[in-house]
Protein backbone atom coordinates (compact mmCIF):
# COMPACT_ATOMS: atom_id res chain seq x y z
CA UNK A 1 0.00 0.00 0.00
CA UNK A 2 1.27 3.67 -1.07
CA UNK A 3 0.57 6.67 1.02
CA UNK A 4 0.06 10.20 -0.82
CA UNK A 5 -0.02 13.38 0.89
CA UNK A 6 -2.18 16.21 -0.56
CA UNK A 7 -2.12 19.78 0.63
CA UNK A 8 -4.96 22.41 0.49
CA UNK A 9 -4.54 25.37 0.98
CA UNK A 10 -5.95 29.27 -0.22
CA UNK A 11 -7.71 31.96 0.89
CA UNK A 12 -9.64 31.96 3.96
CA UNK A 13 -13.12 31.29 3.45
CA UNK A 14 -12.22 29.33 0.01
CA UNK A 15 -13.31 26.03 1.52
CA UNK A 16 -10.12 24.08 2.66
CA UNK A 17 -11.60 22.78 5.82
CA UNK A 18 -15.12 21.99 4.19
CA UNK A 19 -13.52 20.33 0.87
CA UNK A 20 -11.51 17.71 3.05
CA UNK A 21 -14.38 17.50 5.27
CA UNK A 22 -16.61 16.87 2.21
CA UNK A 23 -14.46 13.70 1.44
CA UNK A 24 -12.55 12.16 4.20
CA UNK A 25 -13.97 8.83 5.08
CA UNK A 26 -12.66 9.42 8.81
CA UNK A 27 -13.65 11.97 11.30
CA UNK A 28 -11.77 14.98 9.85
CA UNK A 29 -9.38 16.68 12.40
CA UNK A 30 -10.17 20.33 12.46
CA UNK A 31 -7.98 23.23 14.47
CA UNK A 32 -10.92 25.88 14.06
CA UNK A 33 -10.92 28.71 16.63
CA UNK A 34 -12.89 31.87 16.82
CA UNK A 35 -12.26 34.24 14.70
CA UNK A 36 -11.03 37.94 16.10
CA UNK A 37 -9.98 39.68 12.90
CA UNK A 38 -13.36 41.81 12.05
CA UNK A 39 -12.19 42.26 8.10
CA UNK A 40 -13.36 38.69 8.11
CA UNK A 41 -17.04 37.42 7.14
CA UNK A 42 -16.37 34.37 9.17
CA UNK A 43 -16.92 32.84 12.91
CA UNK A 44 -14.31 30.27 12.79
CA UNK A 45 -11.33 29.78 11.08
CA UNK A 46 -7.96 27.50 11.11
CA UNK A 47 -4.63 28.10 13.04
CA UNK A 48 -3.56 24.78 12.74
CA UNK A 49 -4.26 21.85 10.34
CA UNK A 50 -7.25 19.80 9.18
CA UNK A 51 -7.00 16.70 8.08
CA UNK A 52 -8.50 13.82 6.62
CA UNK A 53 -8.20 10.81 4.29
CA UNK A 54 -9.85 8.96 1.79
CA UNK A 55 -8.77 4.91 0.31
CA UNK A 56 -8.16 4.68 -3.27
CA UNK A 57 -9.43 1.29 -5.01
CA UNK A 58 -6.64 0.09 -5.52
CA UNK A 59 -5.39 0.00 -1.80
CA UNK A 60 -3.28 3.15 -1.48
CA UNK A 61 -4.28 5.68 0.81
CA UNK A 62 -4.08 9.30 0.22
CA UNK A 63 -4.28 11.85 3.42
CA UNK A 64 -5.88 15.43 2.64
CA UNK A 65 -3.79 18.29 4.93
CA UNK A 66 -5.24 21.68 4.88
CA UNK A 67 -3.45 24.51 5.87
CA UNK A 68 -4.08 28.08 7.43
CA UNK A 69 -4.76 30.72 4.94
CA UNK A 70 -3.41 33.83 6.06
CA UNK A 71 -0.12 34.35 5.73
CA UNK A 72 0.85 35.01 9.71
CA UNK A 73 0.30 31.32 9.19
CA UNK A 74 2.59 30.69 6.99
CA UNK A 75 5.19 28.51 9.33
CA UNK A 76 2.37 25.47 8.55
CA UNK A 77 2.42 26.13 4.98
CA UNK A 78 5.79 25.01 5.17
CA UNK A 79 5.43 22.40 7.60
CA UNK A 80 2.56 21.06 5.77
CA UNK A 81 3.80 20.49 2.31
CA UNK A 82 6.57 19.19 2.95
CA UNK A 83 6.63 15.70 1.04
CA UNK A 84 3.67 16.23 -0.29
CA UNK A 85 3.11 14.64 -3.83
CA UNK A 86 0.20 17.35 -4.52
CA UNK A 87 -0.81 21.10 -3.65
CA UNK A 88 -4.55 22.00 -4.63
CA UNK A 89 -4.78 26.11 -4.24
CA UNK A 90 -8.38 27.13 -3.08
CA UNK A 91 -9.48 30.97 -4.33
CA UNK A 92 -12.73 32.29 -3.42
CA UNK A 93 -13.79 34.53 -6.54
CA UNK A 94 -16.03 37.09 -4.18
CA UNK A 95 -12.91 38.00 -2.14
CA UNK A 96 -12.03 41.86 -3.09
CA UNK A 97 -8.81 40.80 -5.63
CA UNK A 98 -9.00 37.18 -6.45
CA UNK A 99 -5.95 37.21 -9.16
CA UNK A 100 -4.05 39.16 -6.05
CA UNK A 101 -4.84 36.58 -3.49
CA UNK A 102 -3.66 33.89 -6.17
CA UNK A 103 -0.21 35.42 -6.32
CA UNK A 104 0.43 34.83 -2.64
CA UNK A 105 0.34 31.47 -2.69
CA UNK A 106 2.72 31.53 -5.79
CA UNK A 107 4.94 33.15 -3.92
CA UNK A 108 4.72 31.69 -0.42
CA UNK A 109 4.77 28.06 -2.68
CA UNK A 110 6.85 29.04 -5.12
CA UNK A 111 9.66 26.51 -3.54
CA UNK A 112 7.12 23.85 -3.66
CA UNK A 113 5.91 24.65 -6.54
CA UNK A 114 9.02 24.05 -8.63
CA UNK A 115 8.56 20.28 -8.23
CA UNK A 116 5.23 19.35 -6.88
CA UNK A 117 1.99 19.09 -8.91
CA UNK A 118 -0.36 21.86 -8.08
CA UNK A 119 -4.42 22.47 -9.52
CA UNK A 120 -6.15 25.56 -9.10
CA UNK A 121 -10.06 25.72 -7.91
CA UNK A 122 -11.69 28.66 -7.85
CA UNK A 123 -14.74 29.11 -5.64
CA UNK A 124 -18.12 31.11 -6.18
CA UNK A 125 -17.84 31.59 -9.93
CA UNK A 126 -21.41 31.68 -10.81
CA UNK A 127 -21.85 34.54 -8.92
CA UNK A 128 -18.96 36.09 -9.06
CA UNK A 129 -17.77 36.39 -12.35
CA UNK A 130 -14.84 38.28 -12.74
CA UNK A 131 -12.25 37.47 -12.63
CA UNK A 132 -12.79 34.34 -15.19
CA UNK A 133 -10.97 31.29 -15.22
CA UNK A 134 -8.99 32.70 -18.59
CA UNK A 135 -7.88 35.81 -16.45
CA UNK A 136 -6.51 33.38 -13.77
CA UNK A 137 -4.94 31.14 -16.35
CA UNK A 138 -3.28 34.65 -18.10
CA UNK A 139 -1.68 35.41 -14.34
CA UNK A 140 -0.25 32.26 -13.98
CA UNK A 141 1.88 32.18 -17.64
CA UNK A 142 2.60 35.79 -16.52
CA UNK A 143 4.72 33.88 -13.59
CA UNK A 144 5.90 31.12 -15.86
CA UNK A 145 2.86 28.42 -14.11
CA UNK A 146 1.00 26.72 -16.18
CA UNK A 147 -1.40 24.87 -14.27
CA UNK A 148 -4.85 23.23 -14.39
CA UNK A 149 -7.92 26.01 -13.47
CA UNK A 150 -11.38 24.67 -12.47
CA UNK A 151 -14.26 26.44 -11.02
CA UNK A 152 -15.25 24.50 -7.88
CA UNK A 153 -18.09 23.65 -5.10
CA UNK A 154 -15.71 22.15 -2.31
CA UNK A 155 -19.11 21.37 -1.07
CA UNK A 156 -19.54 18.85 -3.50
CA UNK A 157 -17.68 15.33 -3.05
CA UNK A 158 -17.42 15.28 -6.88
CA UNK A 159 -15.60 18.55 -7.27
CA UNK A 160 -13.41 17.67 -4.57
CA UNK A 161 -12.81 14.71 -6.53
CA UNK A 162 -12.37 16.07 -9.50
CA UNK A 163 -8.98 18.30 -8.01
CA UNK A 164 -7.39 15.29 -6.74
CA UNK A 165 -7.78 13.60 -10.65
CA UNK A 166 -6.43 16.56 -12.21
CA UNK A 167 -3.76 16.88 -9.72
CA UNK A 168 -2.76 12.61 -10.17
CA UNK A 169 -3.28 13.35 -14.01
CA UNK A 170 -0.79 15.94 -13.66
CA UNK A 171 1.57 13.97 -11.61
CA UNK A 172 1.40 11.55 -14.37
CA UNK A 173 1.77 13.52 -17.17
CA UNK A 174 5.36 15.00 -14.77
CA UNK A 175 6.69 11.67 -14.84
CA UNK A 176 5.64 10.97 -18.45
CA UNK A 177 7.92 14.12 -19.51
CA UNK A 178 10.66 13.46 -17.22
CA UNK A 179 11.08 9.87 -17.83
CA UNK A 180 10.96 10.80 -21.70
CA UNK A 181 13.62 13.71 -21.20
CA UNK A 182 15.83 11.04 -19.56
CA UNK B 1 -10.58 42.17 19.26
CA UNK B 2 -12.20 44.57 21.22
CA UNK B 3 -10.78 44.67 24.55
CA UNK B 4 -10.83 47.65 27.20
CA UNK B 5 -7.84 49.42 27.12
CA UNK B 6 -6.96 49.40 30.90
CA UNK B 7 -7.09 45.61 30.86
CA UNK B 8 -4.63 45.79 27.87
CA UNK B 9 -2.54 48.04 29.74
CA UNK B 10 -2.54 45.88 32.44
CA UNK B 11 -1.58 42.50 30.32
CA UNK B 12 1.15 44.74 28.69
CA UNK B 13 2.58 45.51 32.34
CA UNK B 14 1.99 41.55 33.41
CA UNK B 15 3.96 40.52 30.58
CA UNK B 16 7.05 43.23 31.41
CA UNK B 17 7.33 42.31 34.88
CA UNK B 18 7.55 38.45 34.39
CA UNK B 19 10.21 39.58 31.53
CA UNK B 20 12.11 42.20 33.72
CA UNK B 21 11.96 39.83 37.03
CA UNK B 22 12.41 36.13 36.11
CA UNK B 23 15.86 34.98 35.36
CA UNK B 24 15.81 34.01 31.68
CA UNK B 25 13.11 34.93 30.22
CA UNK B 26 12.85 36.18 26.57
CA UNK B 27 9.63 37.36 25.88
CA UNK B 28 6.36 36.86 26.98
CA UNK B 29 3.17 37.22 24.53
CA UNK B 30 -0.39 37.35 25.30
CA UNK B 31 -2.23 36.00 21.92
CA UNK B 32 -5.76 36.30 20.76
CA UNK B 33 -7.13 32.24 19.97
CA UNK B 34 -6.87 33.05 16.18
CA UNK B 35 -3.04 34.01 16.38
CA UNK B 36 -2.97 37.65 16.99
CA UNK B 37 -0.68 39.67 19.53
CA UNK B 38 -2.49 41.07 22.09
CA UNK B 39 0.21 42.34 25.04
CA UNK B 40 3.37 41.46 24.94
CA UNK B 41 7.08 42.27 25.97
CA UNK B 42 9.91 40.85 24.61
CA UNK B 43 14.06 41.34 23.98
CA UNK B 44 14.71 42.71 20.86
CA UNK B 45 15.03 39.23 19.09
CA UNK B 46 11.66 38.38 19.22
CA UNK B 47 8.52 39.27 17.07
CA UNK B 48 5.40 38.83 18.83
CA UNK B 49 3.20 38.68 15.99
CA UNK B 50 5.57 35.71 14.73
CA UNK B 51 5.31 33.87 18.41
CA UNK B 52 1.27 34.76 18.69
CA UNK B 53 0.17 32.76 15.19
CA UNK B 54 2.56 29.65 16.17
CA UNK B 55 1.45 29.97 19.60
CA UNK B 56 -2.15 30.15 17.77
CA UNK B 57 -1.23 26.90 16.10
CA UNK B 58 0.40 24.98 18.77
CA UNK B 59 -2.18 25.09 21.06
CA UNK B 60 -5.40 24.62 18.36
CA UNK B 61 -2.85 21.23 17.86
CA UNK B 62 -2.69 20.46 21.42
CA UNK B 63 -6.47 20.71 22.13
CA UNK B 64 -7.38 18.45 19.04
CA UNK B 65 -4.44 16.15 20.77
CA UNK B 66 -6.17 15.97 24.24
CA UNK B 67 -9.68 15.38 22.53
CA UNK B 68 -8.15 12.81 20.44
CA UNK B 69 -6.86 11.03 23.67
CA UNK B 70 -9.91 11.59 25.67
CA UNK B 71 -7.66 13.52 27.99
CA UNK B 72 -10.49 16.22 28.91
CA UNK B 73 -10.00 20.15 27.92
CA UNK B 74 -6.17 21.15 27.42
CA UNK B 75 -4.72 23.36 29.95
CA UNK B 76 -0.96 24.09 28.96
CA UNK B 77 2.09 23.04 26.55
CA UNK B 78 5.44 23.02 26.88
CA UNK B 79 8.52 22.24 24.72
CA UNK B 80 11.30 21.89 25.94
CA UNK B 81 14.28 22.75 23.64
CA UNK B 82 18.37 22.09 24.00
CA UNK B 83 18.38 26.04 25.00
CA UNK B 84 15.42 26.82 26.89
CA UNK B 85 11.64 26.20 26.50
CA UNK B 86 8.47 27.58 25.41
CA UNK B 87 5.43 27.64 27.73
CA UNK B 88 2.19 28.22 26.66
CA UNK B 89 -1.34 28.41 28.77
CA UNK B 90 -4.82 29.39 28.50
CA UNK B 91 -5.97 32.92 29.77
CA UNK B 92 -9.16 34.79 29.85
CA UNK B 93 -8.66 38.42 29.02
CA UNK B 94 -12.34 40.06 29.70
CA UNK B 95 -14.17 36.83 29.22
CA UNK B 96 -11.48 36.53 25.65
CA UNK B 97 -10.05 32.81 25.64
CA UNK B 98 -6.24 34.26 24.77
CA UNK B 99 -2.90 32.22 25.60
CA UNK B 100 0.10 33.63 27.38
CA UNK B 101 3.34 32.34 25.95
CA UNK B 102 6.79 32.63 27.71
CA UNK B 103 9.68 31.75 26.14
CA UNK B 104 13.11 31.44 28.05
CA UNK B 105 16.47 30.26 27.78
CA UNK B 106 18.07 27.50 30.33
CA UNK B 107 18.59 29.69 32.82
CA UNK B 108 14.79 29.93 33.83
CA UNK B 109 13.13 27.73 35.93
CA UNK B 110 10.36 26.25 34.43
CA UNK B 111 8.36 25.52 37.56
CA UNK B 112 8.83 29.20 38.63
CA UNK B 113 7.47 30.46 35.38
CA UNK B 114 4.33 28.07 35.29
CA UNK B 115 3.52 29.16 38.86
CA UNK B 116 4.22 33.15 38.12
CA UNK B 117 1.80 31.94 34.70
CA UNK B 118 -0.80 30.99 37.18
CA UNK B 119 -0.10 34.12 39.47
CA UNK B 120 -0.46 36.28 36.01
CA UNK B 121 -3.69 34.56 35.03
CA UNK B 122 -5.59 35.14 38.24
CA UNK B 123 -4.09 38.95 38.39
CA UNK B 124 -5.74 39.36 35.04
CA UNK B 125 -9.09 36.96 34.86
CA UNK B 126 -10.30 38.98 37.87
CA UNK B 127 -9.26 42.57 36.35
Amino acid sequence: MKEYKLVFTGTTGAGKTTAINAISEVPAVKTDVANTDSTLNKEFTTVGLDFGQINLANGDRVRLFGTPGQSRFDFMWKILTKDAFGLIILIDNSRPEPLADLAVYLEGFAQELRNTPCVIGVGRTEEHHTPSLDDFSTALESKGFTLPVIPVDVRLPKDVILLIELLMAQAEADMQEEFLSQ
Amino acid sequence: MNIDVGILANARNECRKLLTEQVGVLGVVISSVDGFDVASAVTRDLEPAKIAAMASSIAAIGIVVSQEASLGASKSITVNTEDGFVYITNIELAGQLCALNVIANSSAILAQIIYHSGEIKRRLEVS
